[in-house]
This record gives C-alpha cells, structure tokens and sequence, in this order.
C-alpha cells in the first residue's frame, strides 16, 4: 500500500524513510535508499549501474546530497532518524556509530554468507580496521585509500630532480622541496595537509615507524597509550625546519584548491589519495605529473584508510539491503571505475576493472603505487575513531600545531603527548 | 539603472558644505569625486571579478599570475553551472519559501507592532521588553531544542520549520521597527476613523497599512534577504534534494569531498543567477527601504 | 537598553496627552488577537528553546540517546580543561575589538560623506549598501576567492603595485584582520541607519554653528555627535551583539584556522554540536557554551548601557 501509495509522489524517498508500519524483515516491495559523498559524475554512473539492479521486491534509490555538506547532512539524518539504508561512511563513523547501538551489524551476514561475497573476498586490513572492540561489523569496507605524493614531473626535470619514486627518503623528499619552492609561481615545494592538519600526528607515525620506532599511538580503534619517540620527535623537528625555511606550507594553509594549483602547476608536490586520478582525468592537467609511495626511511610505509557503506538499525528489510549492498560491492565498481577510477575496491575480486581503468589511461605511476601501498610492511592508522577524537583534535590544534609553525619549542612535545594519555585514561 | 534615477530620498536637510571661496570648492568637488570613485569601486570590483570567473573555463580559473579582464568568453557557464544543480526546481522552492515568509513575517510583525504602539493592554511594556530583549539572544540557542521538537512533531525533511515560524512574529527587530513607525503616526487619526465607526481590524487595514507602507516595505525587503539567503537552516531541515532552496544547491558546487575539484566558473556564473533577485527587489524598493530604515535612525533619538 | 526605555517615555508622552482610545476593553481584546501570533512564537521559539538548552546545558548529551544529568561539569570542563575555551573567547574578543570600532568609524564616515549634495550621490549610497542586499554565503565565498594568496584578486592587484602582498586568511595573524575586512565590506548596513539619524539633525543647528564660525572639527564633535548619540549607542549594542555571534565568515573562510586564531565562540559552539562526518555531536556541552555567550552578551550590554549617561546626549529638557 505505502509503495503504491509513494509512487505517485516525486519524492518516494519521504516514504521509505516514514513508512514505519513496515517494521521487521517481512516480504513485500521495498524500496532502499543509497547516499553517497561521490561527485555529481561518479554519482550519475552509480545510478546507472543501480539501474540493472533486478529484484520484483526491491526499488533502489539514489539519493542527491551536497557532496561538501556530507557531514551536516549526515548528522541531521542521525539526530533525525531518518538515516538512509546504505549510506557512504569512514571506519571512524562506523565505530561511533555502532557503539551507539545505531548500525546493523553485518558480522554474521558476511561470515555465513554463501556463494562469493564472503569475508576472505575482502582486503583483511580494511576488515580488520572496521570490526569493533566486541566484534561487530557496522557496516562493510567498500573502497580502500591509498596515500602517497603527486608530483610535478615537469617542475622536477626542470629543477634537474630525480623523480620520486618508492623506496625513496624523507630527507630526500625535503631536499627536492627546498629547491622546487619558489620556482614558476609555486610558493611551497610541498603541500602535505596530512602532515599539519589536525591528523597530522598521525601521518607523523609514518617517519617514526619507518625508522623501526614506535607509532603516534598503539592501536587506532582501541587505543591505550599515544608516544612520542626519538624517531618520532626526530621526524617533527625535520618537518618544522621545512617548515621553517619555506618548502613545506605551513598548518593553516588552506589546501581546498591544491588539486587545482597542483594541475595548474603551482604546487610541485602534494600528499594525496589516490582518488586525485580520477579527476586528473576529468581536468586534464597541462603538467606532467606522477604518484610516488611516501618516503621513508628505512622500511615502506605508508597510511591505511577505507571507506564503507554503513546501513542504521531502522532498516527496513535487512536482507533486502543487503542485496542492495552485495551488489554494490560486487557488480557497481565494475561498472562505475572504468570511467571514474576513484579508488581500488576492498572486495579483491572487483579491484580488476580499478587498475585496468588506470591503466588504459595511462596512469601507470598510479598503479604500481597503489599496489604497493596496498602490499605496503607496515601500515599506521590516520585518525583517532574514538569518541573523544574531537578533543584530540582541539588538543592538537592548540599544542602540537603551533610546534610545527615554530611558535612553541620542539620540547613541548610531551606535554602534549601526556594531555591525550589524560584523555585516553579519561575516555577509555 | 532606473532605479538609480528614483527621487531622492535626501531630503533638504542635507548637511551644507559650507560655501567657501571658489578654489577651495573646486578642490572640495574634486576630491568628493575621487573618494566616491574610490568606494565604488571597492563595491563594485569583486562583483565584476565574479563575472570575469563565471567567464572563464574550468582551469583558465587557475592561472596566475590571474587575468583581471575577460578574455575569454564561456558563457556556456551560465547555461550549464545552472543546469548542474536544477537551477529552476530550486529557484522556484525558494521562490515559495521566501514569499511565504516575507508575507508571513511582515503581516505578524506589523500586527505586534500596532498593538505595541497604539493599544493600551496590560502586560504591553513586558512583551515590548521581552521581544526586544529576543533581539539579543543568540540564534544558536534555538538551533539544538528546535531541531529536537521539529522532528518530534514530524516536520522534519519539510518547508514548515522554514515556513511557520514566521508567520508567529519572526523577527523581532520587525516588530520593534513597526511599533517605531507606529509612534509617530499622529493620534487624531484613528480617533477620526473612530468616530467614523472603524473597529481596530479596519483602522489597521485600511489607515494603518496605507501610512506605513515604507516600513513594511523595510521589512519585506529585510525578510526577503533573509530567507532567500538563509543556508543554515535548510541544510539541517531538509534531506531530499527535490525542496531544496537554492542556497543550499549553491554549496553543492564547492565540495572538497572525494577528490572533486571545486567548479568555480560554474559556481560564480549560477552565483549571479541567485543574487539576481534580491539585487531586483533592493533597486525596485531602495527609496521606501531607506526611508524606512529611517524609522529605526530617527524615531528612536526623540 | 536605553532604546527600549526611550520607546518607554514616548509612551509615557502620549498617554499623558490624553491620545489613547477610551474604550479600554475593546482595546484589549484586539491587543491581544493582534499579538497573539507574536506571543506565540515568542514562548514556542525564544522561551521554550532557552529553558531547554539550560537544562540541555547541564547534561552529557548526544542527541541519539537520552540526556544524562552533569550538574556544573561541562562548566568545569569549559574553564578548566578545554584547550579550545579560552582562545575562542580571545577570538571571538578580537573580533569585536577590531570590528565595533572600524565598523562604526567607517560607517559613520560613509554616512556624512553620502549625506552631501553632489550629483551622483545617490549612486555612491546605492552601490555602498548593495553589498549588504546580496547572500552573505555568496559573497563571503566570492571574498574567500579574493583573498587567497596565490590566484586571488587582492595579491595580485598589490603585486602588480609592486607592493607587498599577504596571506590573507592564512596567516596566524592576517587571518582575522582578513576576517573582520570581509565583514566591513557590509558596512553599508551601519551607513544607511547613521544617514538616517544625520538627516534627522535639524539644520538650525548648523546654521547657527556657521555664525558662530565654528570649523568642520568642531561642528562634528559640537553638533553632529552629540545629537547623534543616542543613535551611535544603539548602534554599539546592535553592532556587539552581532559581532560576538560572528559565525558565517570565520566558518566559509577560514573554519576558525590558522590554529585557532579565528575559532571564535560560536564557530567552536557549531563545531561541538554538530561535528565532522564521523564524530558525536556534544549537544550538552555546546548547549552550556551558548549559555556562557549568552552571559557574555548580556554582560555586555547592560555594561555598555550603564555607562552610555556619560556619552550620549539626552534631550531632558524639550520633554
């Protein structure tokens, strides 16, 4: 009666989301609501792919956000209860969120799935990153981000530079962005957001592990400690003299139109995702340009991240979502990365259409650092996902950037250090 | 521009510059024109900058140093920066939104301010104090309850939060510019329609309404800025994108998610489209408005 | 509130000339019908809210699950332990400082030059308001543009000057500078209410300050201010309430960076309560920040009120 009901209305989406008479996984027409955080372009071709979706019971929808108001959009829908079926989500949402009681746990689902969407399909990192403390899955990882450096590749060659490439080091890296700053309009040799944002201690873990010393903090779901070693701290003071002599923009630099600056070619190198490809292919930069692993110093490393898709307890027809959700995972890449490479799957078996996307355009740079970030020895977390990660934040705003920007000495590091232990001890 | 031409507003009571000899005149002339061209241009430049954007292909946006001319011609941008956000369904929703609101946010305020000025009631000087003292308290304060109660209530994902609350006083600083403009309208005229046989209803209508229109000419044009620019609210009210206003497509343009590079040609081309209405209605109005911002200049000193 | 207690005495005026109707009952009666919709919302969106988010301010909330009762803790939190607290009130103090004075000096300034008899003096005062018409997110992102350091007009204007250019809202300390010019580009709004308190001096007074052979300085600081007073005072209050709930710019163009030299008090209120994509909302803890803004502003008009006797020039004796 409610689909009947909705679809003389140009909004069935208002329906899905009241029809509160429907409780329960009983049969019936559904309709599943879907919302992502990709561009308008990427957007319309997952449409198209939802399109061949084929089930008499299930109407898939797709739903239009403000790609730049995710967030807005997705708190109100959370306070609202009005959360779509599957929506797009970090592993940091998904933790929160599930320990609120708020997400479907999908665990059993996919440890007793039959046929080939079944957890071992999946990459086992970004599993990993997204089972809880208890073992519940909110959600499923959908596509894995990759991290690395683009490069100018003309800026370099013009410099008389090497061009990076994986196993090369961090002072190296600092090196080259010395002598590309100030060089054909570009102001700054390297733009790493990671490294002074509110994450950047994170990123930071990098130098640190690399050189076989401890991470910013032991586990990034659970943690019980956060640590600034030797290396750790040595890292720091390498960052703030590049920082210091002008190669490395400082924390505040805005870096909302890097990707344009970057094609334009005014900033010769900048940490990114590898999501960057796709609209390189869209742009099309004037420059040559390339996508090196980070450096490091003594083993590879580099960040882990995945996104997924989350789905709120107030479903309406859980196995009908998770139709809608498999075939996500299993069918919608292959149709929608060929003309969008945006990121490789973390369901292995559809990150075949992701690299040949890459390749035929040419990107091969792109590829082979994927993979090897993918294969990367060793891995460390971007952000906290705790529930206390907004003070973290406010806490490294306040201690740990101004290190950076040279307004507070090196040695105030600690202190900073034991102000998050505090926070740990409080919180955890 | 013809608005431009309108009567002035100035009245005689302009100050004089005092008439001094001829070649300082001269200077004083000279140097009036300079700094009005000084601030003209201030006002003026980031507007044309807009457009020279809205002109420009996708990467030209980038170039540096920048182009301060047009020099190339896009005006595709125009067509398509519209096109990518449903341009006409939202303009229209805002369209309905923003009448709405003026109509009921004028009417309820115009309604509070005449008894406020002109009808003797116990308990008038408190809800003066407690609708001005309103002005002062900040908007944030409602945002987090409100929010609450609209979903409790099912008006979640609907215009009426955007809608109803004007049509229940709105704003205060209406009501305290309508009780303004009401104190002083000369008394004998109602006591004339009085004795005429006019009830309040009639007063108000047909003698009140006429006097004051500057004022709430004032208000319709304020209300009008306001809704037709609010952003906040209906990013939070509203999910699906079908009763979207146009503010909320507008910042669908500048998203830095998922590796999308903000389309700024498109955005400022589409941004001239949105600020086209207010700009029509200011010019249309600008001599009722600044005689009626007035009011609230002058009633207040005596 | 010395607005409020003028509007008071006009009354006052009135009613002692015998103005009001006689027929008191009916007058209630319609008074009460015509502000009924005021009242209404006055008690379902000002008075509800308040008494809510005062309770809301005494609990751990997160908006998913039921409020949890704190007492005085996110109070103690807030001056204690927050590293944010302290610099957004020190931010959201700059502003103000930086903002009340520039905005009323030049809007006073744009007013008395608007208010002489050029020809084209019209189209001065239009284009002067027009900033003020247009969407405050249209044209705090079109500065945002502007303003930045590599491609923005503004560097590139002083660039070609040959003079030095900035970082504008990327610098630690040109961000808020940055911000508070954004905001002066409005400042035809603070114009059109002085241009209308100006026209409203009689022009005898002048008249007779030119007999007298009074100068221009001594006309303004004899004549034109004190008469305008009462109106500069409305205007401080106006103006300080408005800046204190700064959000709009500080939240397009810099979101409270570099570090938090433009995080002001309600960018930091917004930032708790409604969070990033993947963080829970603190809706207790914004809710008792907001009331400490509130206290804020209150403090800061009945100061600015108090002391306005010594200022402001009051017509007692015409009454």
């Amino acid at each position: 009666m409610t689909a009947l009901a909705c679809a003389g209305l140009l909004t069935a989406t208002a329906c899905s989301g009241g029809g509160s008479d429907s409780g329960g996984s009983s049969g019936g027409p559904v309709t599943v609501t879907v919302m992502t955080w990709e561009s308008a372009e990427t957007n319309a071709a997952i449409k198209k792919a939802l399109a061949d979706f084929k089930d008499d019971n299930i109407t898939v929808q797709l739903l239009d956000t403000p790609a730049g108001n995710f967030g807005d959009k997705l708190a109100s829908l959370t306070q609202a209860k009005k959360l779509p079926d599957l929506f797009w989500c970090g592993n940091d949402t998904e933790q929160q969120y599930t320990s609120q009681g708020l997400l479907v746990d999908w665990a059993d689902k996919i440890k007793n799935a039959d046929g080939d969407f079944t957890a071992d399909k999946f990459v086992p990192s970004a599993m990993e990153n997204w089972k809880t403390a208890d073992g519940q899955m909110g959600g499923l990882p959908s596509l894995m981000n990759t991290y690395g450096v683009w490069y100018n590749a003309d800026a370099f060659t013009a410099a008389g530079l090497p061009l990076p490439k994986a196993g090369w080091t961090w002072d190296e890296m600092y090196a080259d962005a010395a002598k590309l700053a100030g060089k054909n309009g570009a102001k700054y040799g390297l733009v790493a957001d990671q490294l002074t944002s509110a994450d950047g201690p994170f990123t930071m873990s990098m130098y640190s592990v690399s050189a076989g010393g401890a991470p910013f903090t032991d586990n990034v779901n659970h943690p019980t400690k956060a640590e600034a070693d030797e290396k750790y701290t040595e890292g720091v003071e390498k960052l703030v003299a590049a920082i210091k002599n002008g190669s490395v923009a400082p924390p505040g630099y805005d870096a909302a139109n890097v990707q344009s600056l970057f094609s334009a070619g005014k900033v010769p190198m900048t940490f990114g995702g590898q999501w960057l490809a796709a609209g390189f292919q869209t742009d099309k930069p004037k420059i040559k340009y390339g996508f090196a692993p980070f450096p490091q110093v003594q083993t590879p490393t580099t960040i882990a991240d995945s996104v997924g898709i989350c789905t709120p307890q107030y479903t309406k027809d859980q196995d009908a979502t998770f139709k809608v959700l498999e075939y996500i995972n299993t069918k919608v890449w292959d149709a929608v990365l060929p003309a969008s490479p945006v990121a490789p799957p973390a369901y292995t078996p559809a990150q075949t259409s992701y690299f040949d996307a890459l390749t035929k355009a040419q990107q091969t740079t792109v590829v082979d650092t994927v993979k090897a970030d993918l294969a990367a020895e060793k891995t460390v977390g971007n952000r906290f996902t705790t529930q206390w990660a907004q003070q973290v934040g406010d806490l490294t705003t306040a201690n740990y950037q101004p290190i950076l920007s040279g307004k507070k000495p090196i040695s105030d590091l600690p202190a900073y250090i034991d102000k998050i232990n505090g926070l740990i001890k409080q919180g955890g | 521009m013809t608005a431009l031409q309108t009567e002035a507003a100035l009245p005689d009571t302009a100050q004089i510059v005092p008439p001094p000899k001829k070649k300082s005149r001269l200077v004083g002339t000279t140097s009036w024109y300079v700094v009005a061209l000084f601030i003209c241009a201030v006002m003026v430049v980031p507007l044309l900058w807009m457009i020279t954007i809205g002109l420009k292909s996708r990467t030209a946006v980038f170039d540096i140093p920048p182009k301060l001319l047009p020099h190339e011609f896009h005006w595709s941008n125009f067509i398509k920066g519209p096109e990518t956000i449903h341009f006409p369904r939202l303009f229209l929703n805002s369209m309905i939104i923003t009448t709405l609101s003026v109509l009921g946010g004028v009417m309820t305020a115009m309604m509070a301010g005449y008894a406020l000025a002109r009808l003797r009631f116990p308990g008038r000087k408190l809800w003066f104090y407690l609708f001005v003292g309103s002005m002062l308290l900040p908007g944030v304060v409602g945002l987090i309850p409100l929010f609450q109660m609209y979903k409790s209530i099912g008006w979640y994902d609907t215009w009426l939060p955007l809608i109803v609350p004007a049509f229940l006083g709105g704003n205060p600083l209406f009501i305290f510019l309508a009780r303004q403009y009401f104190l002083a309208i000369p008394y004998s005229i109602d006591e004339a329609a009085k004795i005429d046989g006019a009830g309040h209803l009639r007063i108000f209508v047909s003698v009140m309404l006429p006097l004051t229109r500057p004022a709430w000419l004032t208000m319709a044009i304020l209300a009008f800025q306001a809704s037709w620019n609010d952003f906040l609210n209906p990013l939070v009210y509203l999910y699906s994108s079908g009763k979207w206003p146009l503010s909320v497509g507008m910042a669908s343009f500048i998203s830095p998610f998922a590796g999308k590079t903000p389309d700024w040609s498109y955005y400022m081309a589409t941004n001239l489209l949105y600020m086209l209405p207010p700009l029509i209605i200011f010019f249309a109005a600008q001599r009722y408005f600044i005689q009626g911002l007035g009011a609230l200049g002058s009633t207040n000193q005596k | 509130m010395n607005s409020v207690s003028l509007g008071g005495s006009t009354t006052k005026r009135r009613s002692r000339r015998g103005g009001m109707s006689r027929n008191a009952g009916s007058d209630v009666k319609a008074a009460y019908l015509f502000i009924a919709p005021a009242v209404i919302g006055f008690l379902v969106f000002v008075g509800y809210p308040l008494i809510r988010s005062f309770y809301l301010a005494l609990t751990k909330y997160n908006g998913l699950t039921d409020p949890v009762f704190v007492g005085l803790g996110n109070f103690r939190r807030l001056f204690t332990t927050d590293p944010a607290f302290w610099p957004a009130l020190r931010a959201t103090g700059y502003l103000v400082l930086l903002y009340v004075p520039l905005s009323l000096i030049l809007g006073l300034a744009l007013a008395m030059f608007c208010n002489q008899r050029f020809a084209g003096v019209r189209i001065v005062r239009t284009l002067a308001y027009l900033p003020v018409v247009l969407p405050a997110v249209a044209t705090i992102t079109l500065w945002k543009f502007m303003l930045d350091p590599q491609v923005g007009l503004l560097n590139t204007i002083l660039d070609r000057l040959g003079l030095p250019t900035s970082l504008w809202l990327q610098g630690p300390s040109t961000a808020m500078p940055s911000v508070v010019l954004v905001m002066l580009w409005g400042v035809g709004g603070t114009m059109i209410i002085f241009l209308a308190a100006l026209q409203s001096v009689p022009t005898e007074l002048y008249e007779a300050a030119r007999v007298d052979g009074a100068g221009p300085w001594s006309v303004f600081f004899r004549i034109t201010l004190p008469m305008i007073s009462p109106i500069v005072l409305l205007q401080v209050i106006l103006q300080t309430t408005a800046a204190l709930q700064t959000f709009n710019q500080p939240k397009i163009l810099t979101g409270g960076g570099p570090g938090f030299s433009t995080n002001v008090l309600m960018l930091s209120i917004y930032n708790n309560g409604f969070p990033t994509l993947g963080r829970i909302p603190q809706l207790g803890y914004a809710s008792a920040q907001v009331w400490v803004l509130f206290i804020i502003i209150i403090a800061v008009i009945a100061l600015t009120a108090k002391f306005s006797s010594l200022w402001t020039y009051s017509d007692s004796t015409s009454d």
